[in-house]
């Protein structure tokens, strides 16, 4: 991995006011927000919520950084960058590593609100679960932002991003916590990964429907599987073509 | 020299170079050799595998037969080793970095770049260093996209319509920075609609039309292939297989009563006219502009190339 390449990529994600609004200060408002909609006054029902919002900050990442690639296909600076030593495979590594960094504040100011404003608390082992289990479980998200941006282009992009986005966020059980879910609709979200990668961490904050760790660990694999497949095989036939 | 000391010295050797895209031949067997050291212009219009005969050079494009080594070397291989710098055409560059840390990036990528200072020097944006790419004019975008081609510090360089989009004052200004760098004894391929550009800044040209080369030579052997004259004369319509006949005769084309010759050497057209069809009169002479020769060149049969 380059190192530059890198930290290039997470210094121009930073500098998109999007990428800041969407995947930082917007899970940290809808946390603020929804804890005070529904009037929790039960820190483990904030811990729910905090889960989601962690999710969906990282979720925001994952398609944000997707997005970029969409772009630099369209201008043709993915072309220049293969007139370089950097690999295919260098080249969505970076992307992808780079996806997972810029997660990382999302995973870290939605818990400190969460334990400054929220009053969840949670023991070190708690919280180490909670943050590496969505950063890790993220990992397909990732893969399906890169394989979004393999196929959009700049104008496309945001649309698409939006519809997966709000499809995956509203059935995957981030926008509304699956605990108040009618049961046809429980049964639906599990086609998403964003389902699994919150089943992956609920233990940790809430009793309430839970399901086994290698379960969601195994579907969550699955998907990581089968997209990460899917962003080489488009990745070769797109470089073929162009 | 024999054939394999050329090939195996050779900057760039195309030897039945083809690609297709569907029914579209885009380049139909292609055989060049460029020399290290030479600047070689690649002349043709719109659609006529200009790009994709870059593509395949680069690397880019794959081949559907004949072989493609730069300096003896697979493309792939050749870019790899940051042998080859290009600015490809209509690219564009990172919206959300500045023009030195666009450069840079690209020069850490490579594993013995130039100073990226150096890069900037050289294309004439040192002074833009800090600027958002955003902020750039056509011009200078353009010439930031040649520090990127740059900073590899390659032995062949391609560009591939670098100055498309410019106005002439910032075309010049390109060409400007440009020649420093040929004059270090570096190949350069670029590929351009520009007659003039061909005729200022390369040492040999190369005519291509429909996939194929219909010309290569020096700029002076080129301008004379292009430089024909027409002659135009009132001739009755019956004199057209004798007008065809006539030496050095390249197209012709009724109008009229008058007849409108294409020539390489309109000395010997005109005697031959005045000897064959004697009641030929009104007779005018014209040079064929570079532009409207060029276009002759690579739209109707010009098959014969200098070589």
């Amino acid at each position: 991995m380059n190192p530059t390449y890198l930290k290039t990529e997470i210094v121009r994600t930073f500098r998109s006011t999007r990428f800041v609004l969407f995947a930082i200060a917007f899970p940290v408002l809808m946390f603020l927000l929804q804890t005070n909609v529904f009037a929790v006054s039960d820190a483990n029902f904030a811990g729910v919520i905090m889960v989601n919002m962690m999710a969906f900050g990282t979720f925001s990442a994952a398609m944000t950084s997707g997005a970029k690639l969409a772009i630099e296909r369209s201008t043709g600076w993915q072309r220049q960058l293969r007139l370089t030593p950097l690999t295919g495979t260098g080249y969505l590594g970076g992307k992808a590593l780079s996806a997972m960094l810029v997660a990382l504040p999302s995973l870290l100011v939605v818990p400190l609100v969460g334990v400054l404003f929220q009053g969840v608390h949670l023991d070190a082992s708690g919280w180490s679960r909670l943050v590496l289990g969505i950063w890790l479980g993220a990992i397909p998200l990732v893969l399906l932002g890169l394989l979004l941006g393999q196929f959009g282009t700049p104008d496309s992009m945001q649309p698409m991003n939006m519809i997966v986005m709000m499809g995956m966020g509203f059935l995957g059980g981030l926008w509304i916590p699956i605990d108040g879910m009618p049961s046809w609709m429980s049964d639906l979200a599990q086609i998403t990964p964003t389902y699994w990668l919150i089943q992956l961490v609920r233990p940790v904050v809430t009793d309430h429907l839970p399901v086994s760790f290698p379960a969601a660990l195994g579907v969550l694999a699955a998907w990581t599987a089968v997209l990460g497949a899917l962003v080489i095989r488009r990745y070769r036939k797109d470089s073929a073509r162009v | 020299m024999r054939e394999q000391d050329i090939t195996a010295g050779a900057a760039v050797r195309l030897s039945g170079l083809r690609k297709h895209y569907g029914d579209v031949h885009a380049v139909d067997g292609l055989d060049l050799t460029i020399a290290p050291g030479e600047v070689v212009a690649l002349l043709g219009p719109n659609g006529a595998g200009k790009s994709t005969t870059v593509d395949m050079i680069l690397g880019l494009t794959k081949p559907d037969a004949g072989t493609v080594t730069v300096f003896g070397r697979e493309p792939g291989d050749a870019v790899g080793d940051g042998m080859i710098g290009a600015m490809l055409q209509g690219g564009a560059l990172v919206e959300d970095l500045t023009v030195a840390e666009t450069v840079g990036m690209v020069a850490a990528l490579h594993r013995e770049p130039m100073p990226v200072r150096e890069a900037l020097r050289r294309a004439g944006v040192e002074d833009l260093g800090n600027r958002r790419s955003t902020k750039l004019s056509g011009g200078q975008k353009q010439r930031v996209r040649f520090a990127v081609a740059l900073v590899s510090d390659p032995d062949l360089l391609v560009l591939d319509e670098p100055t498309a989009a410019m106005d002439v004052g910032t075309r010049r200004e390109f060409w400007k920075s440009m020649y420093e760098y040929t004059n270090s004894g570096r190949t350069v391929l670029f590929a351009t609609h520009y007659l003039e550009e061909a005729e200022e800044f390369a040492d040999r040209v190369v005519l291509m039309r429909s996939g194929r080369i219909v010309a290569d030579g020096s700029v002076a052997q080129v301008r004379a292939l292009a430089g024909g004259r027409t002659v135009r004369a009132a001739v009755p319509a019956s004199a057209e297989p004798v007008i065809a006949g006539l030496p050095a005769v390249t197209g012709f084309e009724f109008r009229g009563d008058r007849v409108a010759i294409s020539s390489s050497d309109s000395d010997a057209t005109l005697r031959a006219l005045m000897t064959r069809v004697p009641e030929a009169h009104d007779i005018e002479i014209s040079a064929v502009g570079l532009e409207g020769a060029f276009l002759s060149l690579t739209t109707e049969n010009a098959e014969e190339a200098v070589r």
